[in-house]
C-alpha cells in the first residue's frame, strides 16, 4: 500500500489541530524541549512529506527517529490521532525511497533469523564473559549493532548463555485438568535474555491449568523492523507467524512482552495488514493474543494462597508504554503483584512514564535515553523498593542497567517470577527440601 | 542582512546550541494552534533558543541594529498566529526556558522564567498552599509568558479574573536591547501605583512591545471546598437570566459554563454513555471557598435555577462533581471527533458578548452554521460572555475551507455588533487584526503611537495586533 493510502496517513493527518496537548505528555520532548522533537512537529513534518514539501531524506529521518514510539501522545491527543502508527508508516516510506538508510543487517538479517540472533547474542555473551571487546570490535562486530558497541553491550549485559528455546519443551502438558490449550509467543527479548521469565511463564500456565505449546520456528513479532522503517519485512513476519500458529488448535496465543502482545494486536495487525488477503486470518489470530499478566488474571483469576512470610518485599511496577499505552493493560500486572503473598506493593509517582529503553533507541539514542531512565530511577527509588517488577525484555534491560547506574540494591523481575516463586516455595515446603 | 548571513552570525553571538538555523528544523516553527497557520505555515530565518536574559538580549540587540524582525514564542499554543515569523525574522523560542527563580510563601508571590508551564507551576505552588489561579484550557502546553503576553484566562475567569491582576511585575528586553524592571521586580509589594503602569502594558501585549524575561506573579491561597450545579434547560434565554439572577442573588460562582443544543448534541453522539439530557443548554456552576461557604452558596444557586431549570442537581461528592462536569471536559474532544472526516478548527473561536446577549448570539451562530452547511459546536464561558465556537470541517477541501473563512468573519462582525469583542481570552494575533479599527476606533492610533515609542524599527513581532 502507498504511504498515502495508509489509513493513518489518509484520514488522521488533517485531523491535528497542533493544540500541543502532545508536547506535554511526550518524555523525548520533555528533555530537547523544542518543537522539533515534539510529536505535533512530527505529525506536521509527516504531513509535509505526503505533500512532498520535504523530501524523504535521511535529515526527516533522524528527525523522526528521535521518537520513542511509546504512544503516550497518541492516547492523550484529543483528536484521535495515532501520531506514532504516523511516525511508523512515515519512517517506511523514506526507508522505501533511501534502502541505504537504516541497519540493512541486524533488521533484515539477524532479526528475522532466530540462529543467528542466538549466535550474535552468544558471541558477545563469549566476549563479554571473556573481556575480549576489542577482539569483537576487530572482527567487524561493531558494524553489525546501531550506535556504539561499548554502550550495546552495558545495556544487554547478562546475557544467560542458554536462551530459553534451548531449554524449553515445544509442548507442555497441563498439571491437573486442562482448561486451555495456550500458544506461547516467544518474543526474542525474553528468549534470549530473560530466559528465566519464560520458564516461570510455562511453569505458571502449566500449573493452572494450560497445556503450553511453544512452536519451534517463530520469529521476531516484527517490531524492530516497523520502528525501523522496515514495514515489509514486519509484514512477512507477521504473515510467517500467523500461519505457524494457525496450524495449531489454540484456545490463545500468550506472551510475557508487552511489546510482541502490542504488535501482534488487533490494532497494530490492522496497521500493517488492512487491505492485504490476509487481513481476516490476522485478525482471527491478533483476537486470540493475550498478554501474559491478563490471561493470569481475567481468564484463570489465579489463586495464590501462600504463607506470608514475616518480612514483606516492597515491590514497585513500571508500566511498560506498549502493555499500559497501546493496550490500556494496567491493573492486571499490579493485582498479580498484590496477589503474591509476601509482597509489599508501591506504587510509583510518573509509572507510565517511558523508561526510554524502547528497543534499540537507547543505544541509537544514548544521550536521551539516559536523561529518561534518570527520572524514571530517580521515581522507582522514592518508592524504596527492592524489586522493579515490568512485563517487557526491553524494559527490564533499561531498567537494570538503570540500577547499576545509580548504583542502587535493587532488582528488575517479571511479575510472573514472583509469582511462579510461591509455586516454587510451596512445592518445596510440601517436599519437605 | 540575507538568512546565510543571519545565521551565521547568530551562531556567532549566541554559539551553535542556542541557534536552529537548519532549514528543516525552521518548519517546526511555522505553526501555532491557529487555523491560519495549519492553511499557511510561515517559516522564520532562524529560531533561537534563549536560556539568559543576556541572550535575549545580545540577539534583540543584534536583530536591532540589522533591521531583523524578532518574534518571542512560548508554547505556541496561541490560537491567532502570534508567535509566528509571518514577515520573516527571528523566533525566540523561550519554552526551553522554565525556571521557577523563587516561591516567595510568605509574600505570597512566584518570580519565574517565561517558559515555566502554567501546570507545573501550580504543582509547585501547591506544596505550599498556594495556586496562580488563572486556569486556561492549555494549561498543561502554555507558558506563563504567554499567557502574561496574552492576558489569558481560563474557566474560573468569573472569580478569579485573567491573569493580568496577579502581574506583579516583570523584567523585559525592549525592542533595541534595553533591560528594563517595571512594577519592581525588588518591590515585594501586592499595591504599588508608582509611575506609569508599564507593567499593565506589557499584558496582553502579545510580544509587539518586548520579550519578557522574568515574571513576579501573585498567587492565593487554595479553597478548601468545591461544589457543583448542573442546571437543564428546555428555554435558551432562561439560561443567561438564571446567570443574572444567581449573580444578583450575591453569589460569585468561580466558574459558569454553557453547552448549547449543538454541544449537548456532539457530547452525545461522541460518548452516549454520558448521556447528557437532550435540552437548549445546560449551565454548569463551580463553587469554591471554605466548607460551609460552599454549601450555602449551592444552595442559594440551586433555590435560583430551579425557578427557570429542567432539572437541577448540586454536589460535593468528588465522584459526583467529576460526572456532572464530564460533559464540559469533553466538549472539546467531542467537537473535534464528531465528524470522522472532518476536524474542529480554531477560528472564530473566542468572542466574548455582554451577557444580555449571549443567548441571541448563540441561536446567531448557530444560524450561520445552517446558513454556510458547516457543522458548529458552541459552548464557553457563560460566567463572562465568552462563547467558544468550534466550526468541523474537512480543512483538505478548499471548498469548505472558504466557507468557513466567511463563517468566521460574519461571527467577529457579529461579536463587534452587539457590543462585544472579537477576542475574550486567545488575543489578536495575526488573525483578528483586521477588527482593530472597528473595535476601538480613535484608541487604534494611540496604541501605535505607544508601539513606535518602545519598537521605533518596528521590529517586534510585526504584523500583529495593530
Ligand atoms: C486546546 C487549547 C485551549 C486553550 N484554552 C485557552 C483558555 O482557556 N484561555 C486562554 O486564555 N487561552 C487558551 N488557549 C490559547 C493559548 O493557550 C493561550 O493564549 C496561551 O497563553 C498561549 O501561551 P503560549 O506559551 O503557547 O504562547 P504562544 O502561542 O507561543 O505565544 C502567544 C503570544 O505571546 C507572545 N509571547 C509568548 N511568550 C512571550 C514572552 N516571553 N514575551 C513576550 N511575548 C511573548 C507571542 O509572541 C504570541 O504573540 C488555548 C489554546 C489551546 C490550543
Ligand atoms: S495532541 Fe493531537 S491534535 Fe493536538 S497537536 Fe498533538 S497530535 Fe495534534
Ligand atoms: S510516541 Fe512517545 S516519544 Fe514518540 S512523539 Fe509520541 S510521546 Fe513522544
Amino acid at each position: 500500500m502507498k504511504f498515502k493510502d495508509l489509513p493513518p496517513v489518509k484520514e488522521q493527518l488533517m485531523k491535528c489541530v497542533r493544540c500541543g496537548k502532545c508536547r506535554s505528555v511526550c518524555p523525548v520532548f520533555a528533555e530537547i524541549k523544542n518543537e522539533t522533537a515534539a510529536p505535533r512537529g512530527h505529525v506536521f513534518i509527516v504531513q509535509a512529506l505526503r505533500d512532498g514539501k520535504v523530501a524523504p531524506n535521511d535529515k526527516v529521518w533522524e528527525k523522526l527517529n528521535m521518537c520513542l514510539l511509546c504512544e503516550a501522545c497518541s492516547i492523550n491527543c484529543p483528536s484521535g490521532i495515532d501520531v506514532h502508527e504516523l511516525n511508523a508508516a512515515a519512517r517506511s516510506y523514506i526507508y522505501e525511497n533511501n534502502p541505504s538508510i537504516g541497519r540493512e543487517l541486524i533488521f533484515d538479517v539477524l532479526w528475522t533469523n532466530q540462529f543467528l540472533l542466538k549466535t550474535t547474542a552468544r558471541v558477545m555473551w563469549g566476549f563479554q564473559k571473556s573481556g575480549l571487546q576489542a577482539l569483537a570490535r576487530n572482527l567487524g562486530l561493531t558494524k553489525m549493532l546501531p550506535g556504539d558497541l561499548s554502550q550495546a553491550e552495558k545495556i544487554m549485559s547478562n546475557i544467560p548463555y542458554a536462551s530459553a528455546r534451548s531449554t524449553l519443551r515445544e509442548v507442555n502438558p497441563a498439571k491437573g485438568d486442562k482448561k486451555y490449550t495456550v500458544g506461547y509467543f516467544l518474543g526474542c527479548g525474553t528468549d534470549l535474555f530473560f530466559p528465566n521469565v519464560a520458564k516461570a511463564a510455562v511453569d505458571v500456565l502449566t500449573h493452572n491449568g494450560c497445556e503450553v505449546i511453544i512452536p519451534a520456528d517463530t520469529k521476531c513479532c516484527g517490531l524492530p523492523h516497523i520502528a525501523n522503517g522496515k514495514m515489509d519485512t514486519a509484514r512477512q513476519l507477521a504473515v510467517h507467524n500467523i500461519k505457524i500458529f494457525d496450524s495449531y488448535d489454540l484456545d490463545f496465543i500468550v506472551t510475557d512482552c508487552a511489546s510482541c502482545s502490542a504488535t501482534l494486536s488487533p490494532k497494530n495487525m490492522e496497521f500493517l495488514l488492512s487491505g492485504l488477503k490476509i487481513e481476516d486470518q490476522a485478525m482471527a489470530f491478533a483476537h486470540k493474543v493475550i498478554d501474559l499478566n491478563k490471561l493470569l488474571v481475567d481468564i484463570l483469576n489465579i489463586d495464590l494462597q501462600g504463607e506470608e512470610p514475616a518480612r514483606k518485599v516492597k515491590v514497585t511496577y513500571h508500566d511498560p508504554c506498549h502493555l499500559a499505552n497501546a493496550q490500556g493493560i494496567k491493573e492486571q500486572p499490579r493485582e498479580l503483584l498484590r496477589r503474591v503473598p509476601g509482597v509489599e506493593y508501591i506504587e510509583m509517582r510518573d509509572s507510565n512514564r517511558c523508561c526510554g529503553g524502547s528497543g534499540t533507541y537507547s543505544v541509537t539514542h544514548y544521550g536521551i535515553s539516559m536523561k529518561i531512565l534518570d527520572k524514571k530511577i530517580d521515581r522507582a527509588m522514592e518508592t524504596g523498593a527492592e524489586k522493579i517488577a515490568t512485563c517487557c525484555p526491553s524494559c527490564m534491560m533499561q531498567l537494570r542497567y538503570g540500577i547499576n547506574r545509580h548504583n542502587w540494591d535493587c532488582q528488575v523481575v517479571h511479575p510472573v517470577e514472583l509469582v511462579n516463586q510461591v509455586y516454587k516455595d510451596n512445592i518445596a515446603l510440601y517436599t519437605g527440601n | 542582512m540575507g538568512t546565510a548571513t543571519i545565521k551565521k552570525e547568530l551562531i556567532k553571538i549566541l554559539g551553535e546550541k542556542k541557534v536552529l538555523t537548519d532549514d528543516l528544523d525552521l518548519m517546526y516553527y511555522s505553526y501555532d494552534s491557529s487555523f491560519l497557520t495549519r492553511l499557511e505555515p510561515s517559516n522564520p530565518d532562524a529560531v533561537v533558543i534563549p536560556a539568559s536574559t543576556e541572550d535575549v538580549q545580545k540577539t534583540v540587540r543584534f536583530a536591532y541594529e540589522n533591521n531583523i524582525n524578532i518574534i518571542p514564542r512560548g508554547a505556541g499554543t496561541g490560537e491567532t498566529g502570534g508567535c509566528i515569523a509571518v514577515n520573516g525574522g527571528i523566533v525566540l523560542d523561550l519554552s526551553a526556558w522554565d525556571e521557577i527563580v523563587e516561591i516567595d510563601a510568605e509574600n505570597m508571590q512566584v518570580i519565574v522564567r517565561p517558559g515555566v508551564i502554567h501546570a507545573n507551576l501550580n504543582e509547585q505552588l501547591a506544596k505550599f498552599n498556594l495556586f496562580f489561579p488563572p486556569d486556561p484550557g492549555s494549561s498543561k502546553m502554555c507558558t506563563i509568558g504567554g499567557m502574561v503576553a496574552n492576558n489569558a484566562s481560563g474557566l474560573r475567569a468569573v472569580k478569579y479574573w485573567s491573569t493580568e491582576p496577579y502581574v506583579l511585575g516583570l523584567e523585559v528586553v525592549m525592542p533595541n536591547g534595553d533591560i528594563i524592571i517595571t512594577g519592581g521586580m525588588k518591590a515585594r509589594t501586592i499595591k504599588n501605583v508608582s509611575g506609569l503602569n508599564l507593567t499593565k502594558l506589557m499584558v496582553g501585549s502579545e510580544g509587539t512591545l518586548g520579550i519578557i524575561t522574568q515574571i513576579r506573579l501573585r498567587c492565593f491561597p487554595v479553597p478548601k471546598a468545591r461544589g457543583i450545579a448542573m442546571a437543564v434547560f428546555d428555554n435558551l434565554d432562561d439560561a443567561p437570566a438564571t446567570v443574572l439572577d444567581v449573580y444578583q442573588n450575591g453569589v460569585l460562582p468561580s466558574g459558569i459554563e454553557i453547552l448549547d443544543s449543538s454541544a449537548i448534541k456532539a457530547v452525545n453522539e461522541f460518548k452516549p454513555e454520558i448521556n447528557l439530557p437532550e435540552a437548549e443548554a445546560i449551565l454548569l456552576f463551580e463553587v469554591d471557598g471554605n466548607p460551609p461557604s460552599v454549601e450555602y452558596e449551592g444552595e442559594i444557586i440551586r433555590n435560583v435555577a430551579v425557578k427557570r431549570a429542567r432539572s437541577f442537581e448540586w454536589s460535593t461528592d468528588k465522584k459526583r462533581m467529576a460526572e456532572l462536569w464530564e460533559g464540559r471536559s469533553i466538549t472539546a474532544t467531542a467537537a473535534a471527533r464528531v465528524r470522522p472526516d472532518g476536524s474542529r478548527i480554531f477560528a472564530g473561536e473566542d468572542i466574548s458578548v455582554p451577557l444580555s446577549k449571549v443567548a441571541d448570539t448563540l441561536r446567531a451562530i448557530r444560524n450561520l452554521g445552517e446558513k454556510y452547511g458547516i457543522r458548529v459546536v458552541n459552548y464557553g464561558h457563560i460566567g463572562d460572555g465568552n462563547v467558544h465556537t468550534a466550526p468541523v470541517i474537512n480543512p483538505e477541501n478548499p471548498d469548505e475551507v472558504e466557507k468557513v473563512l466567511q463563517l468566521v468573519h460574519e461571527i467577529h462582525l457579529l461579536a463587534i455588533e452587539v457590543g462585544g469583542t472579537t477576542t475574550g481570552e486567545h488575543g489578536v494575533g495575526a488573525v483578528r487584526r483586521c477588527y482593530a479599527e472597528a473595535e476601538h476606533g480613535k484608541a487604534v492610533e494611540y496604541m501605535r503611537k505607544i508601539k513606535e515609542a518602545c519598537d521605533p524599527k518596528g521590529i517586534m513581532n510585526p504584523g500583529k495586533v495593530f
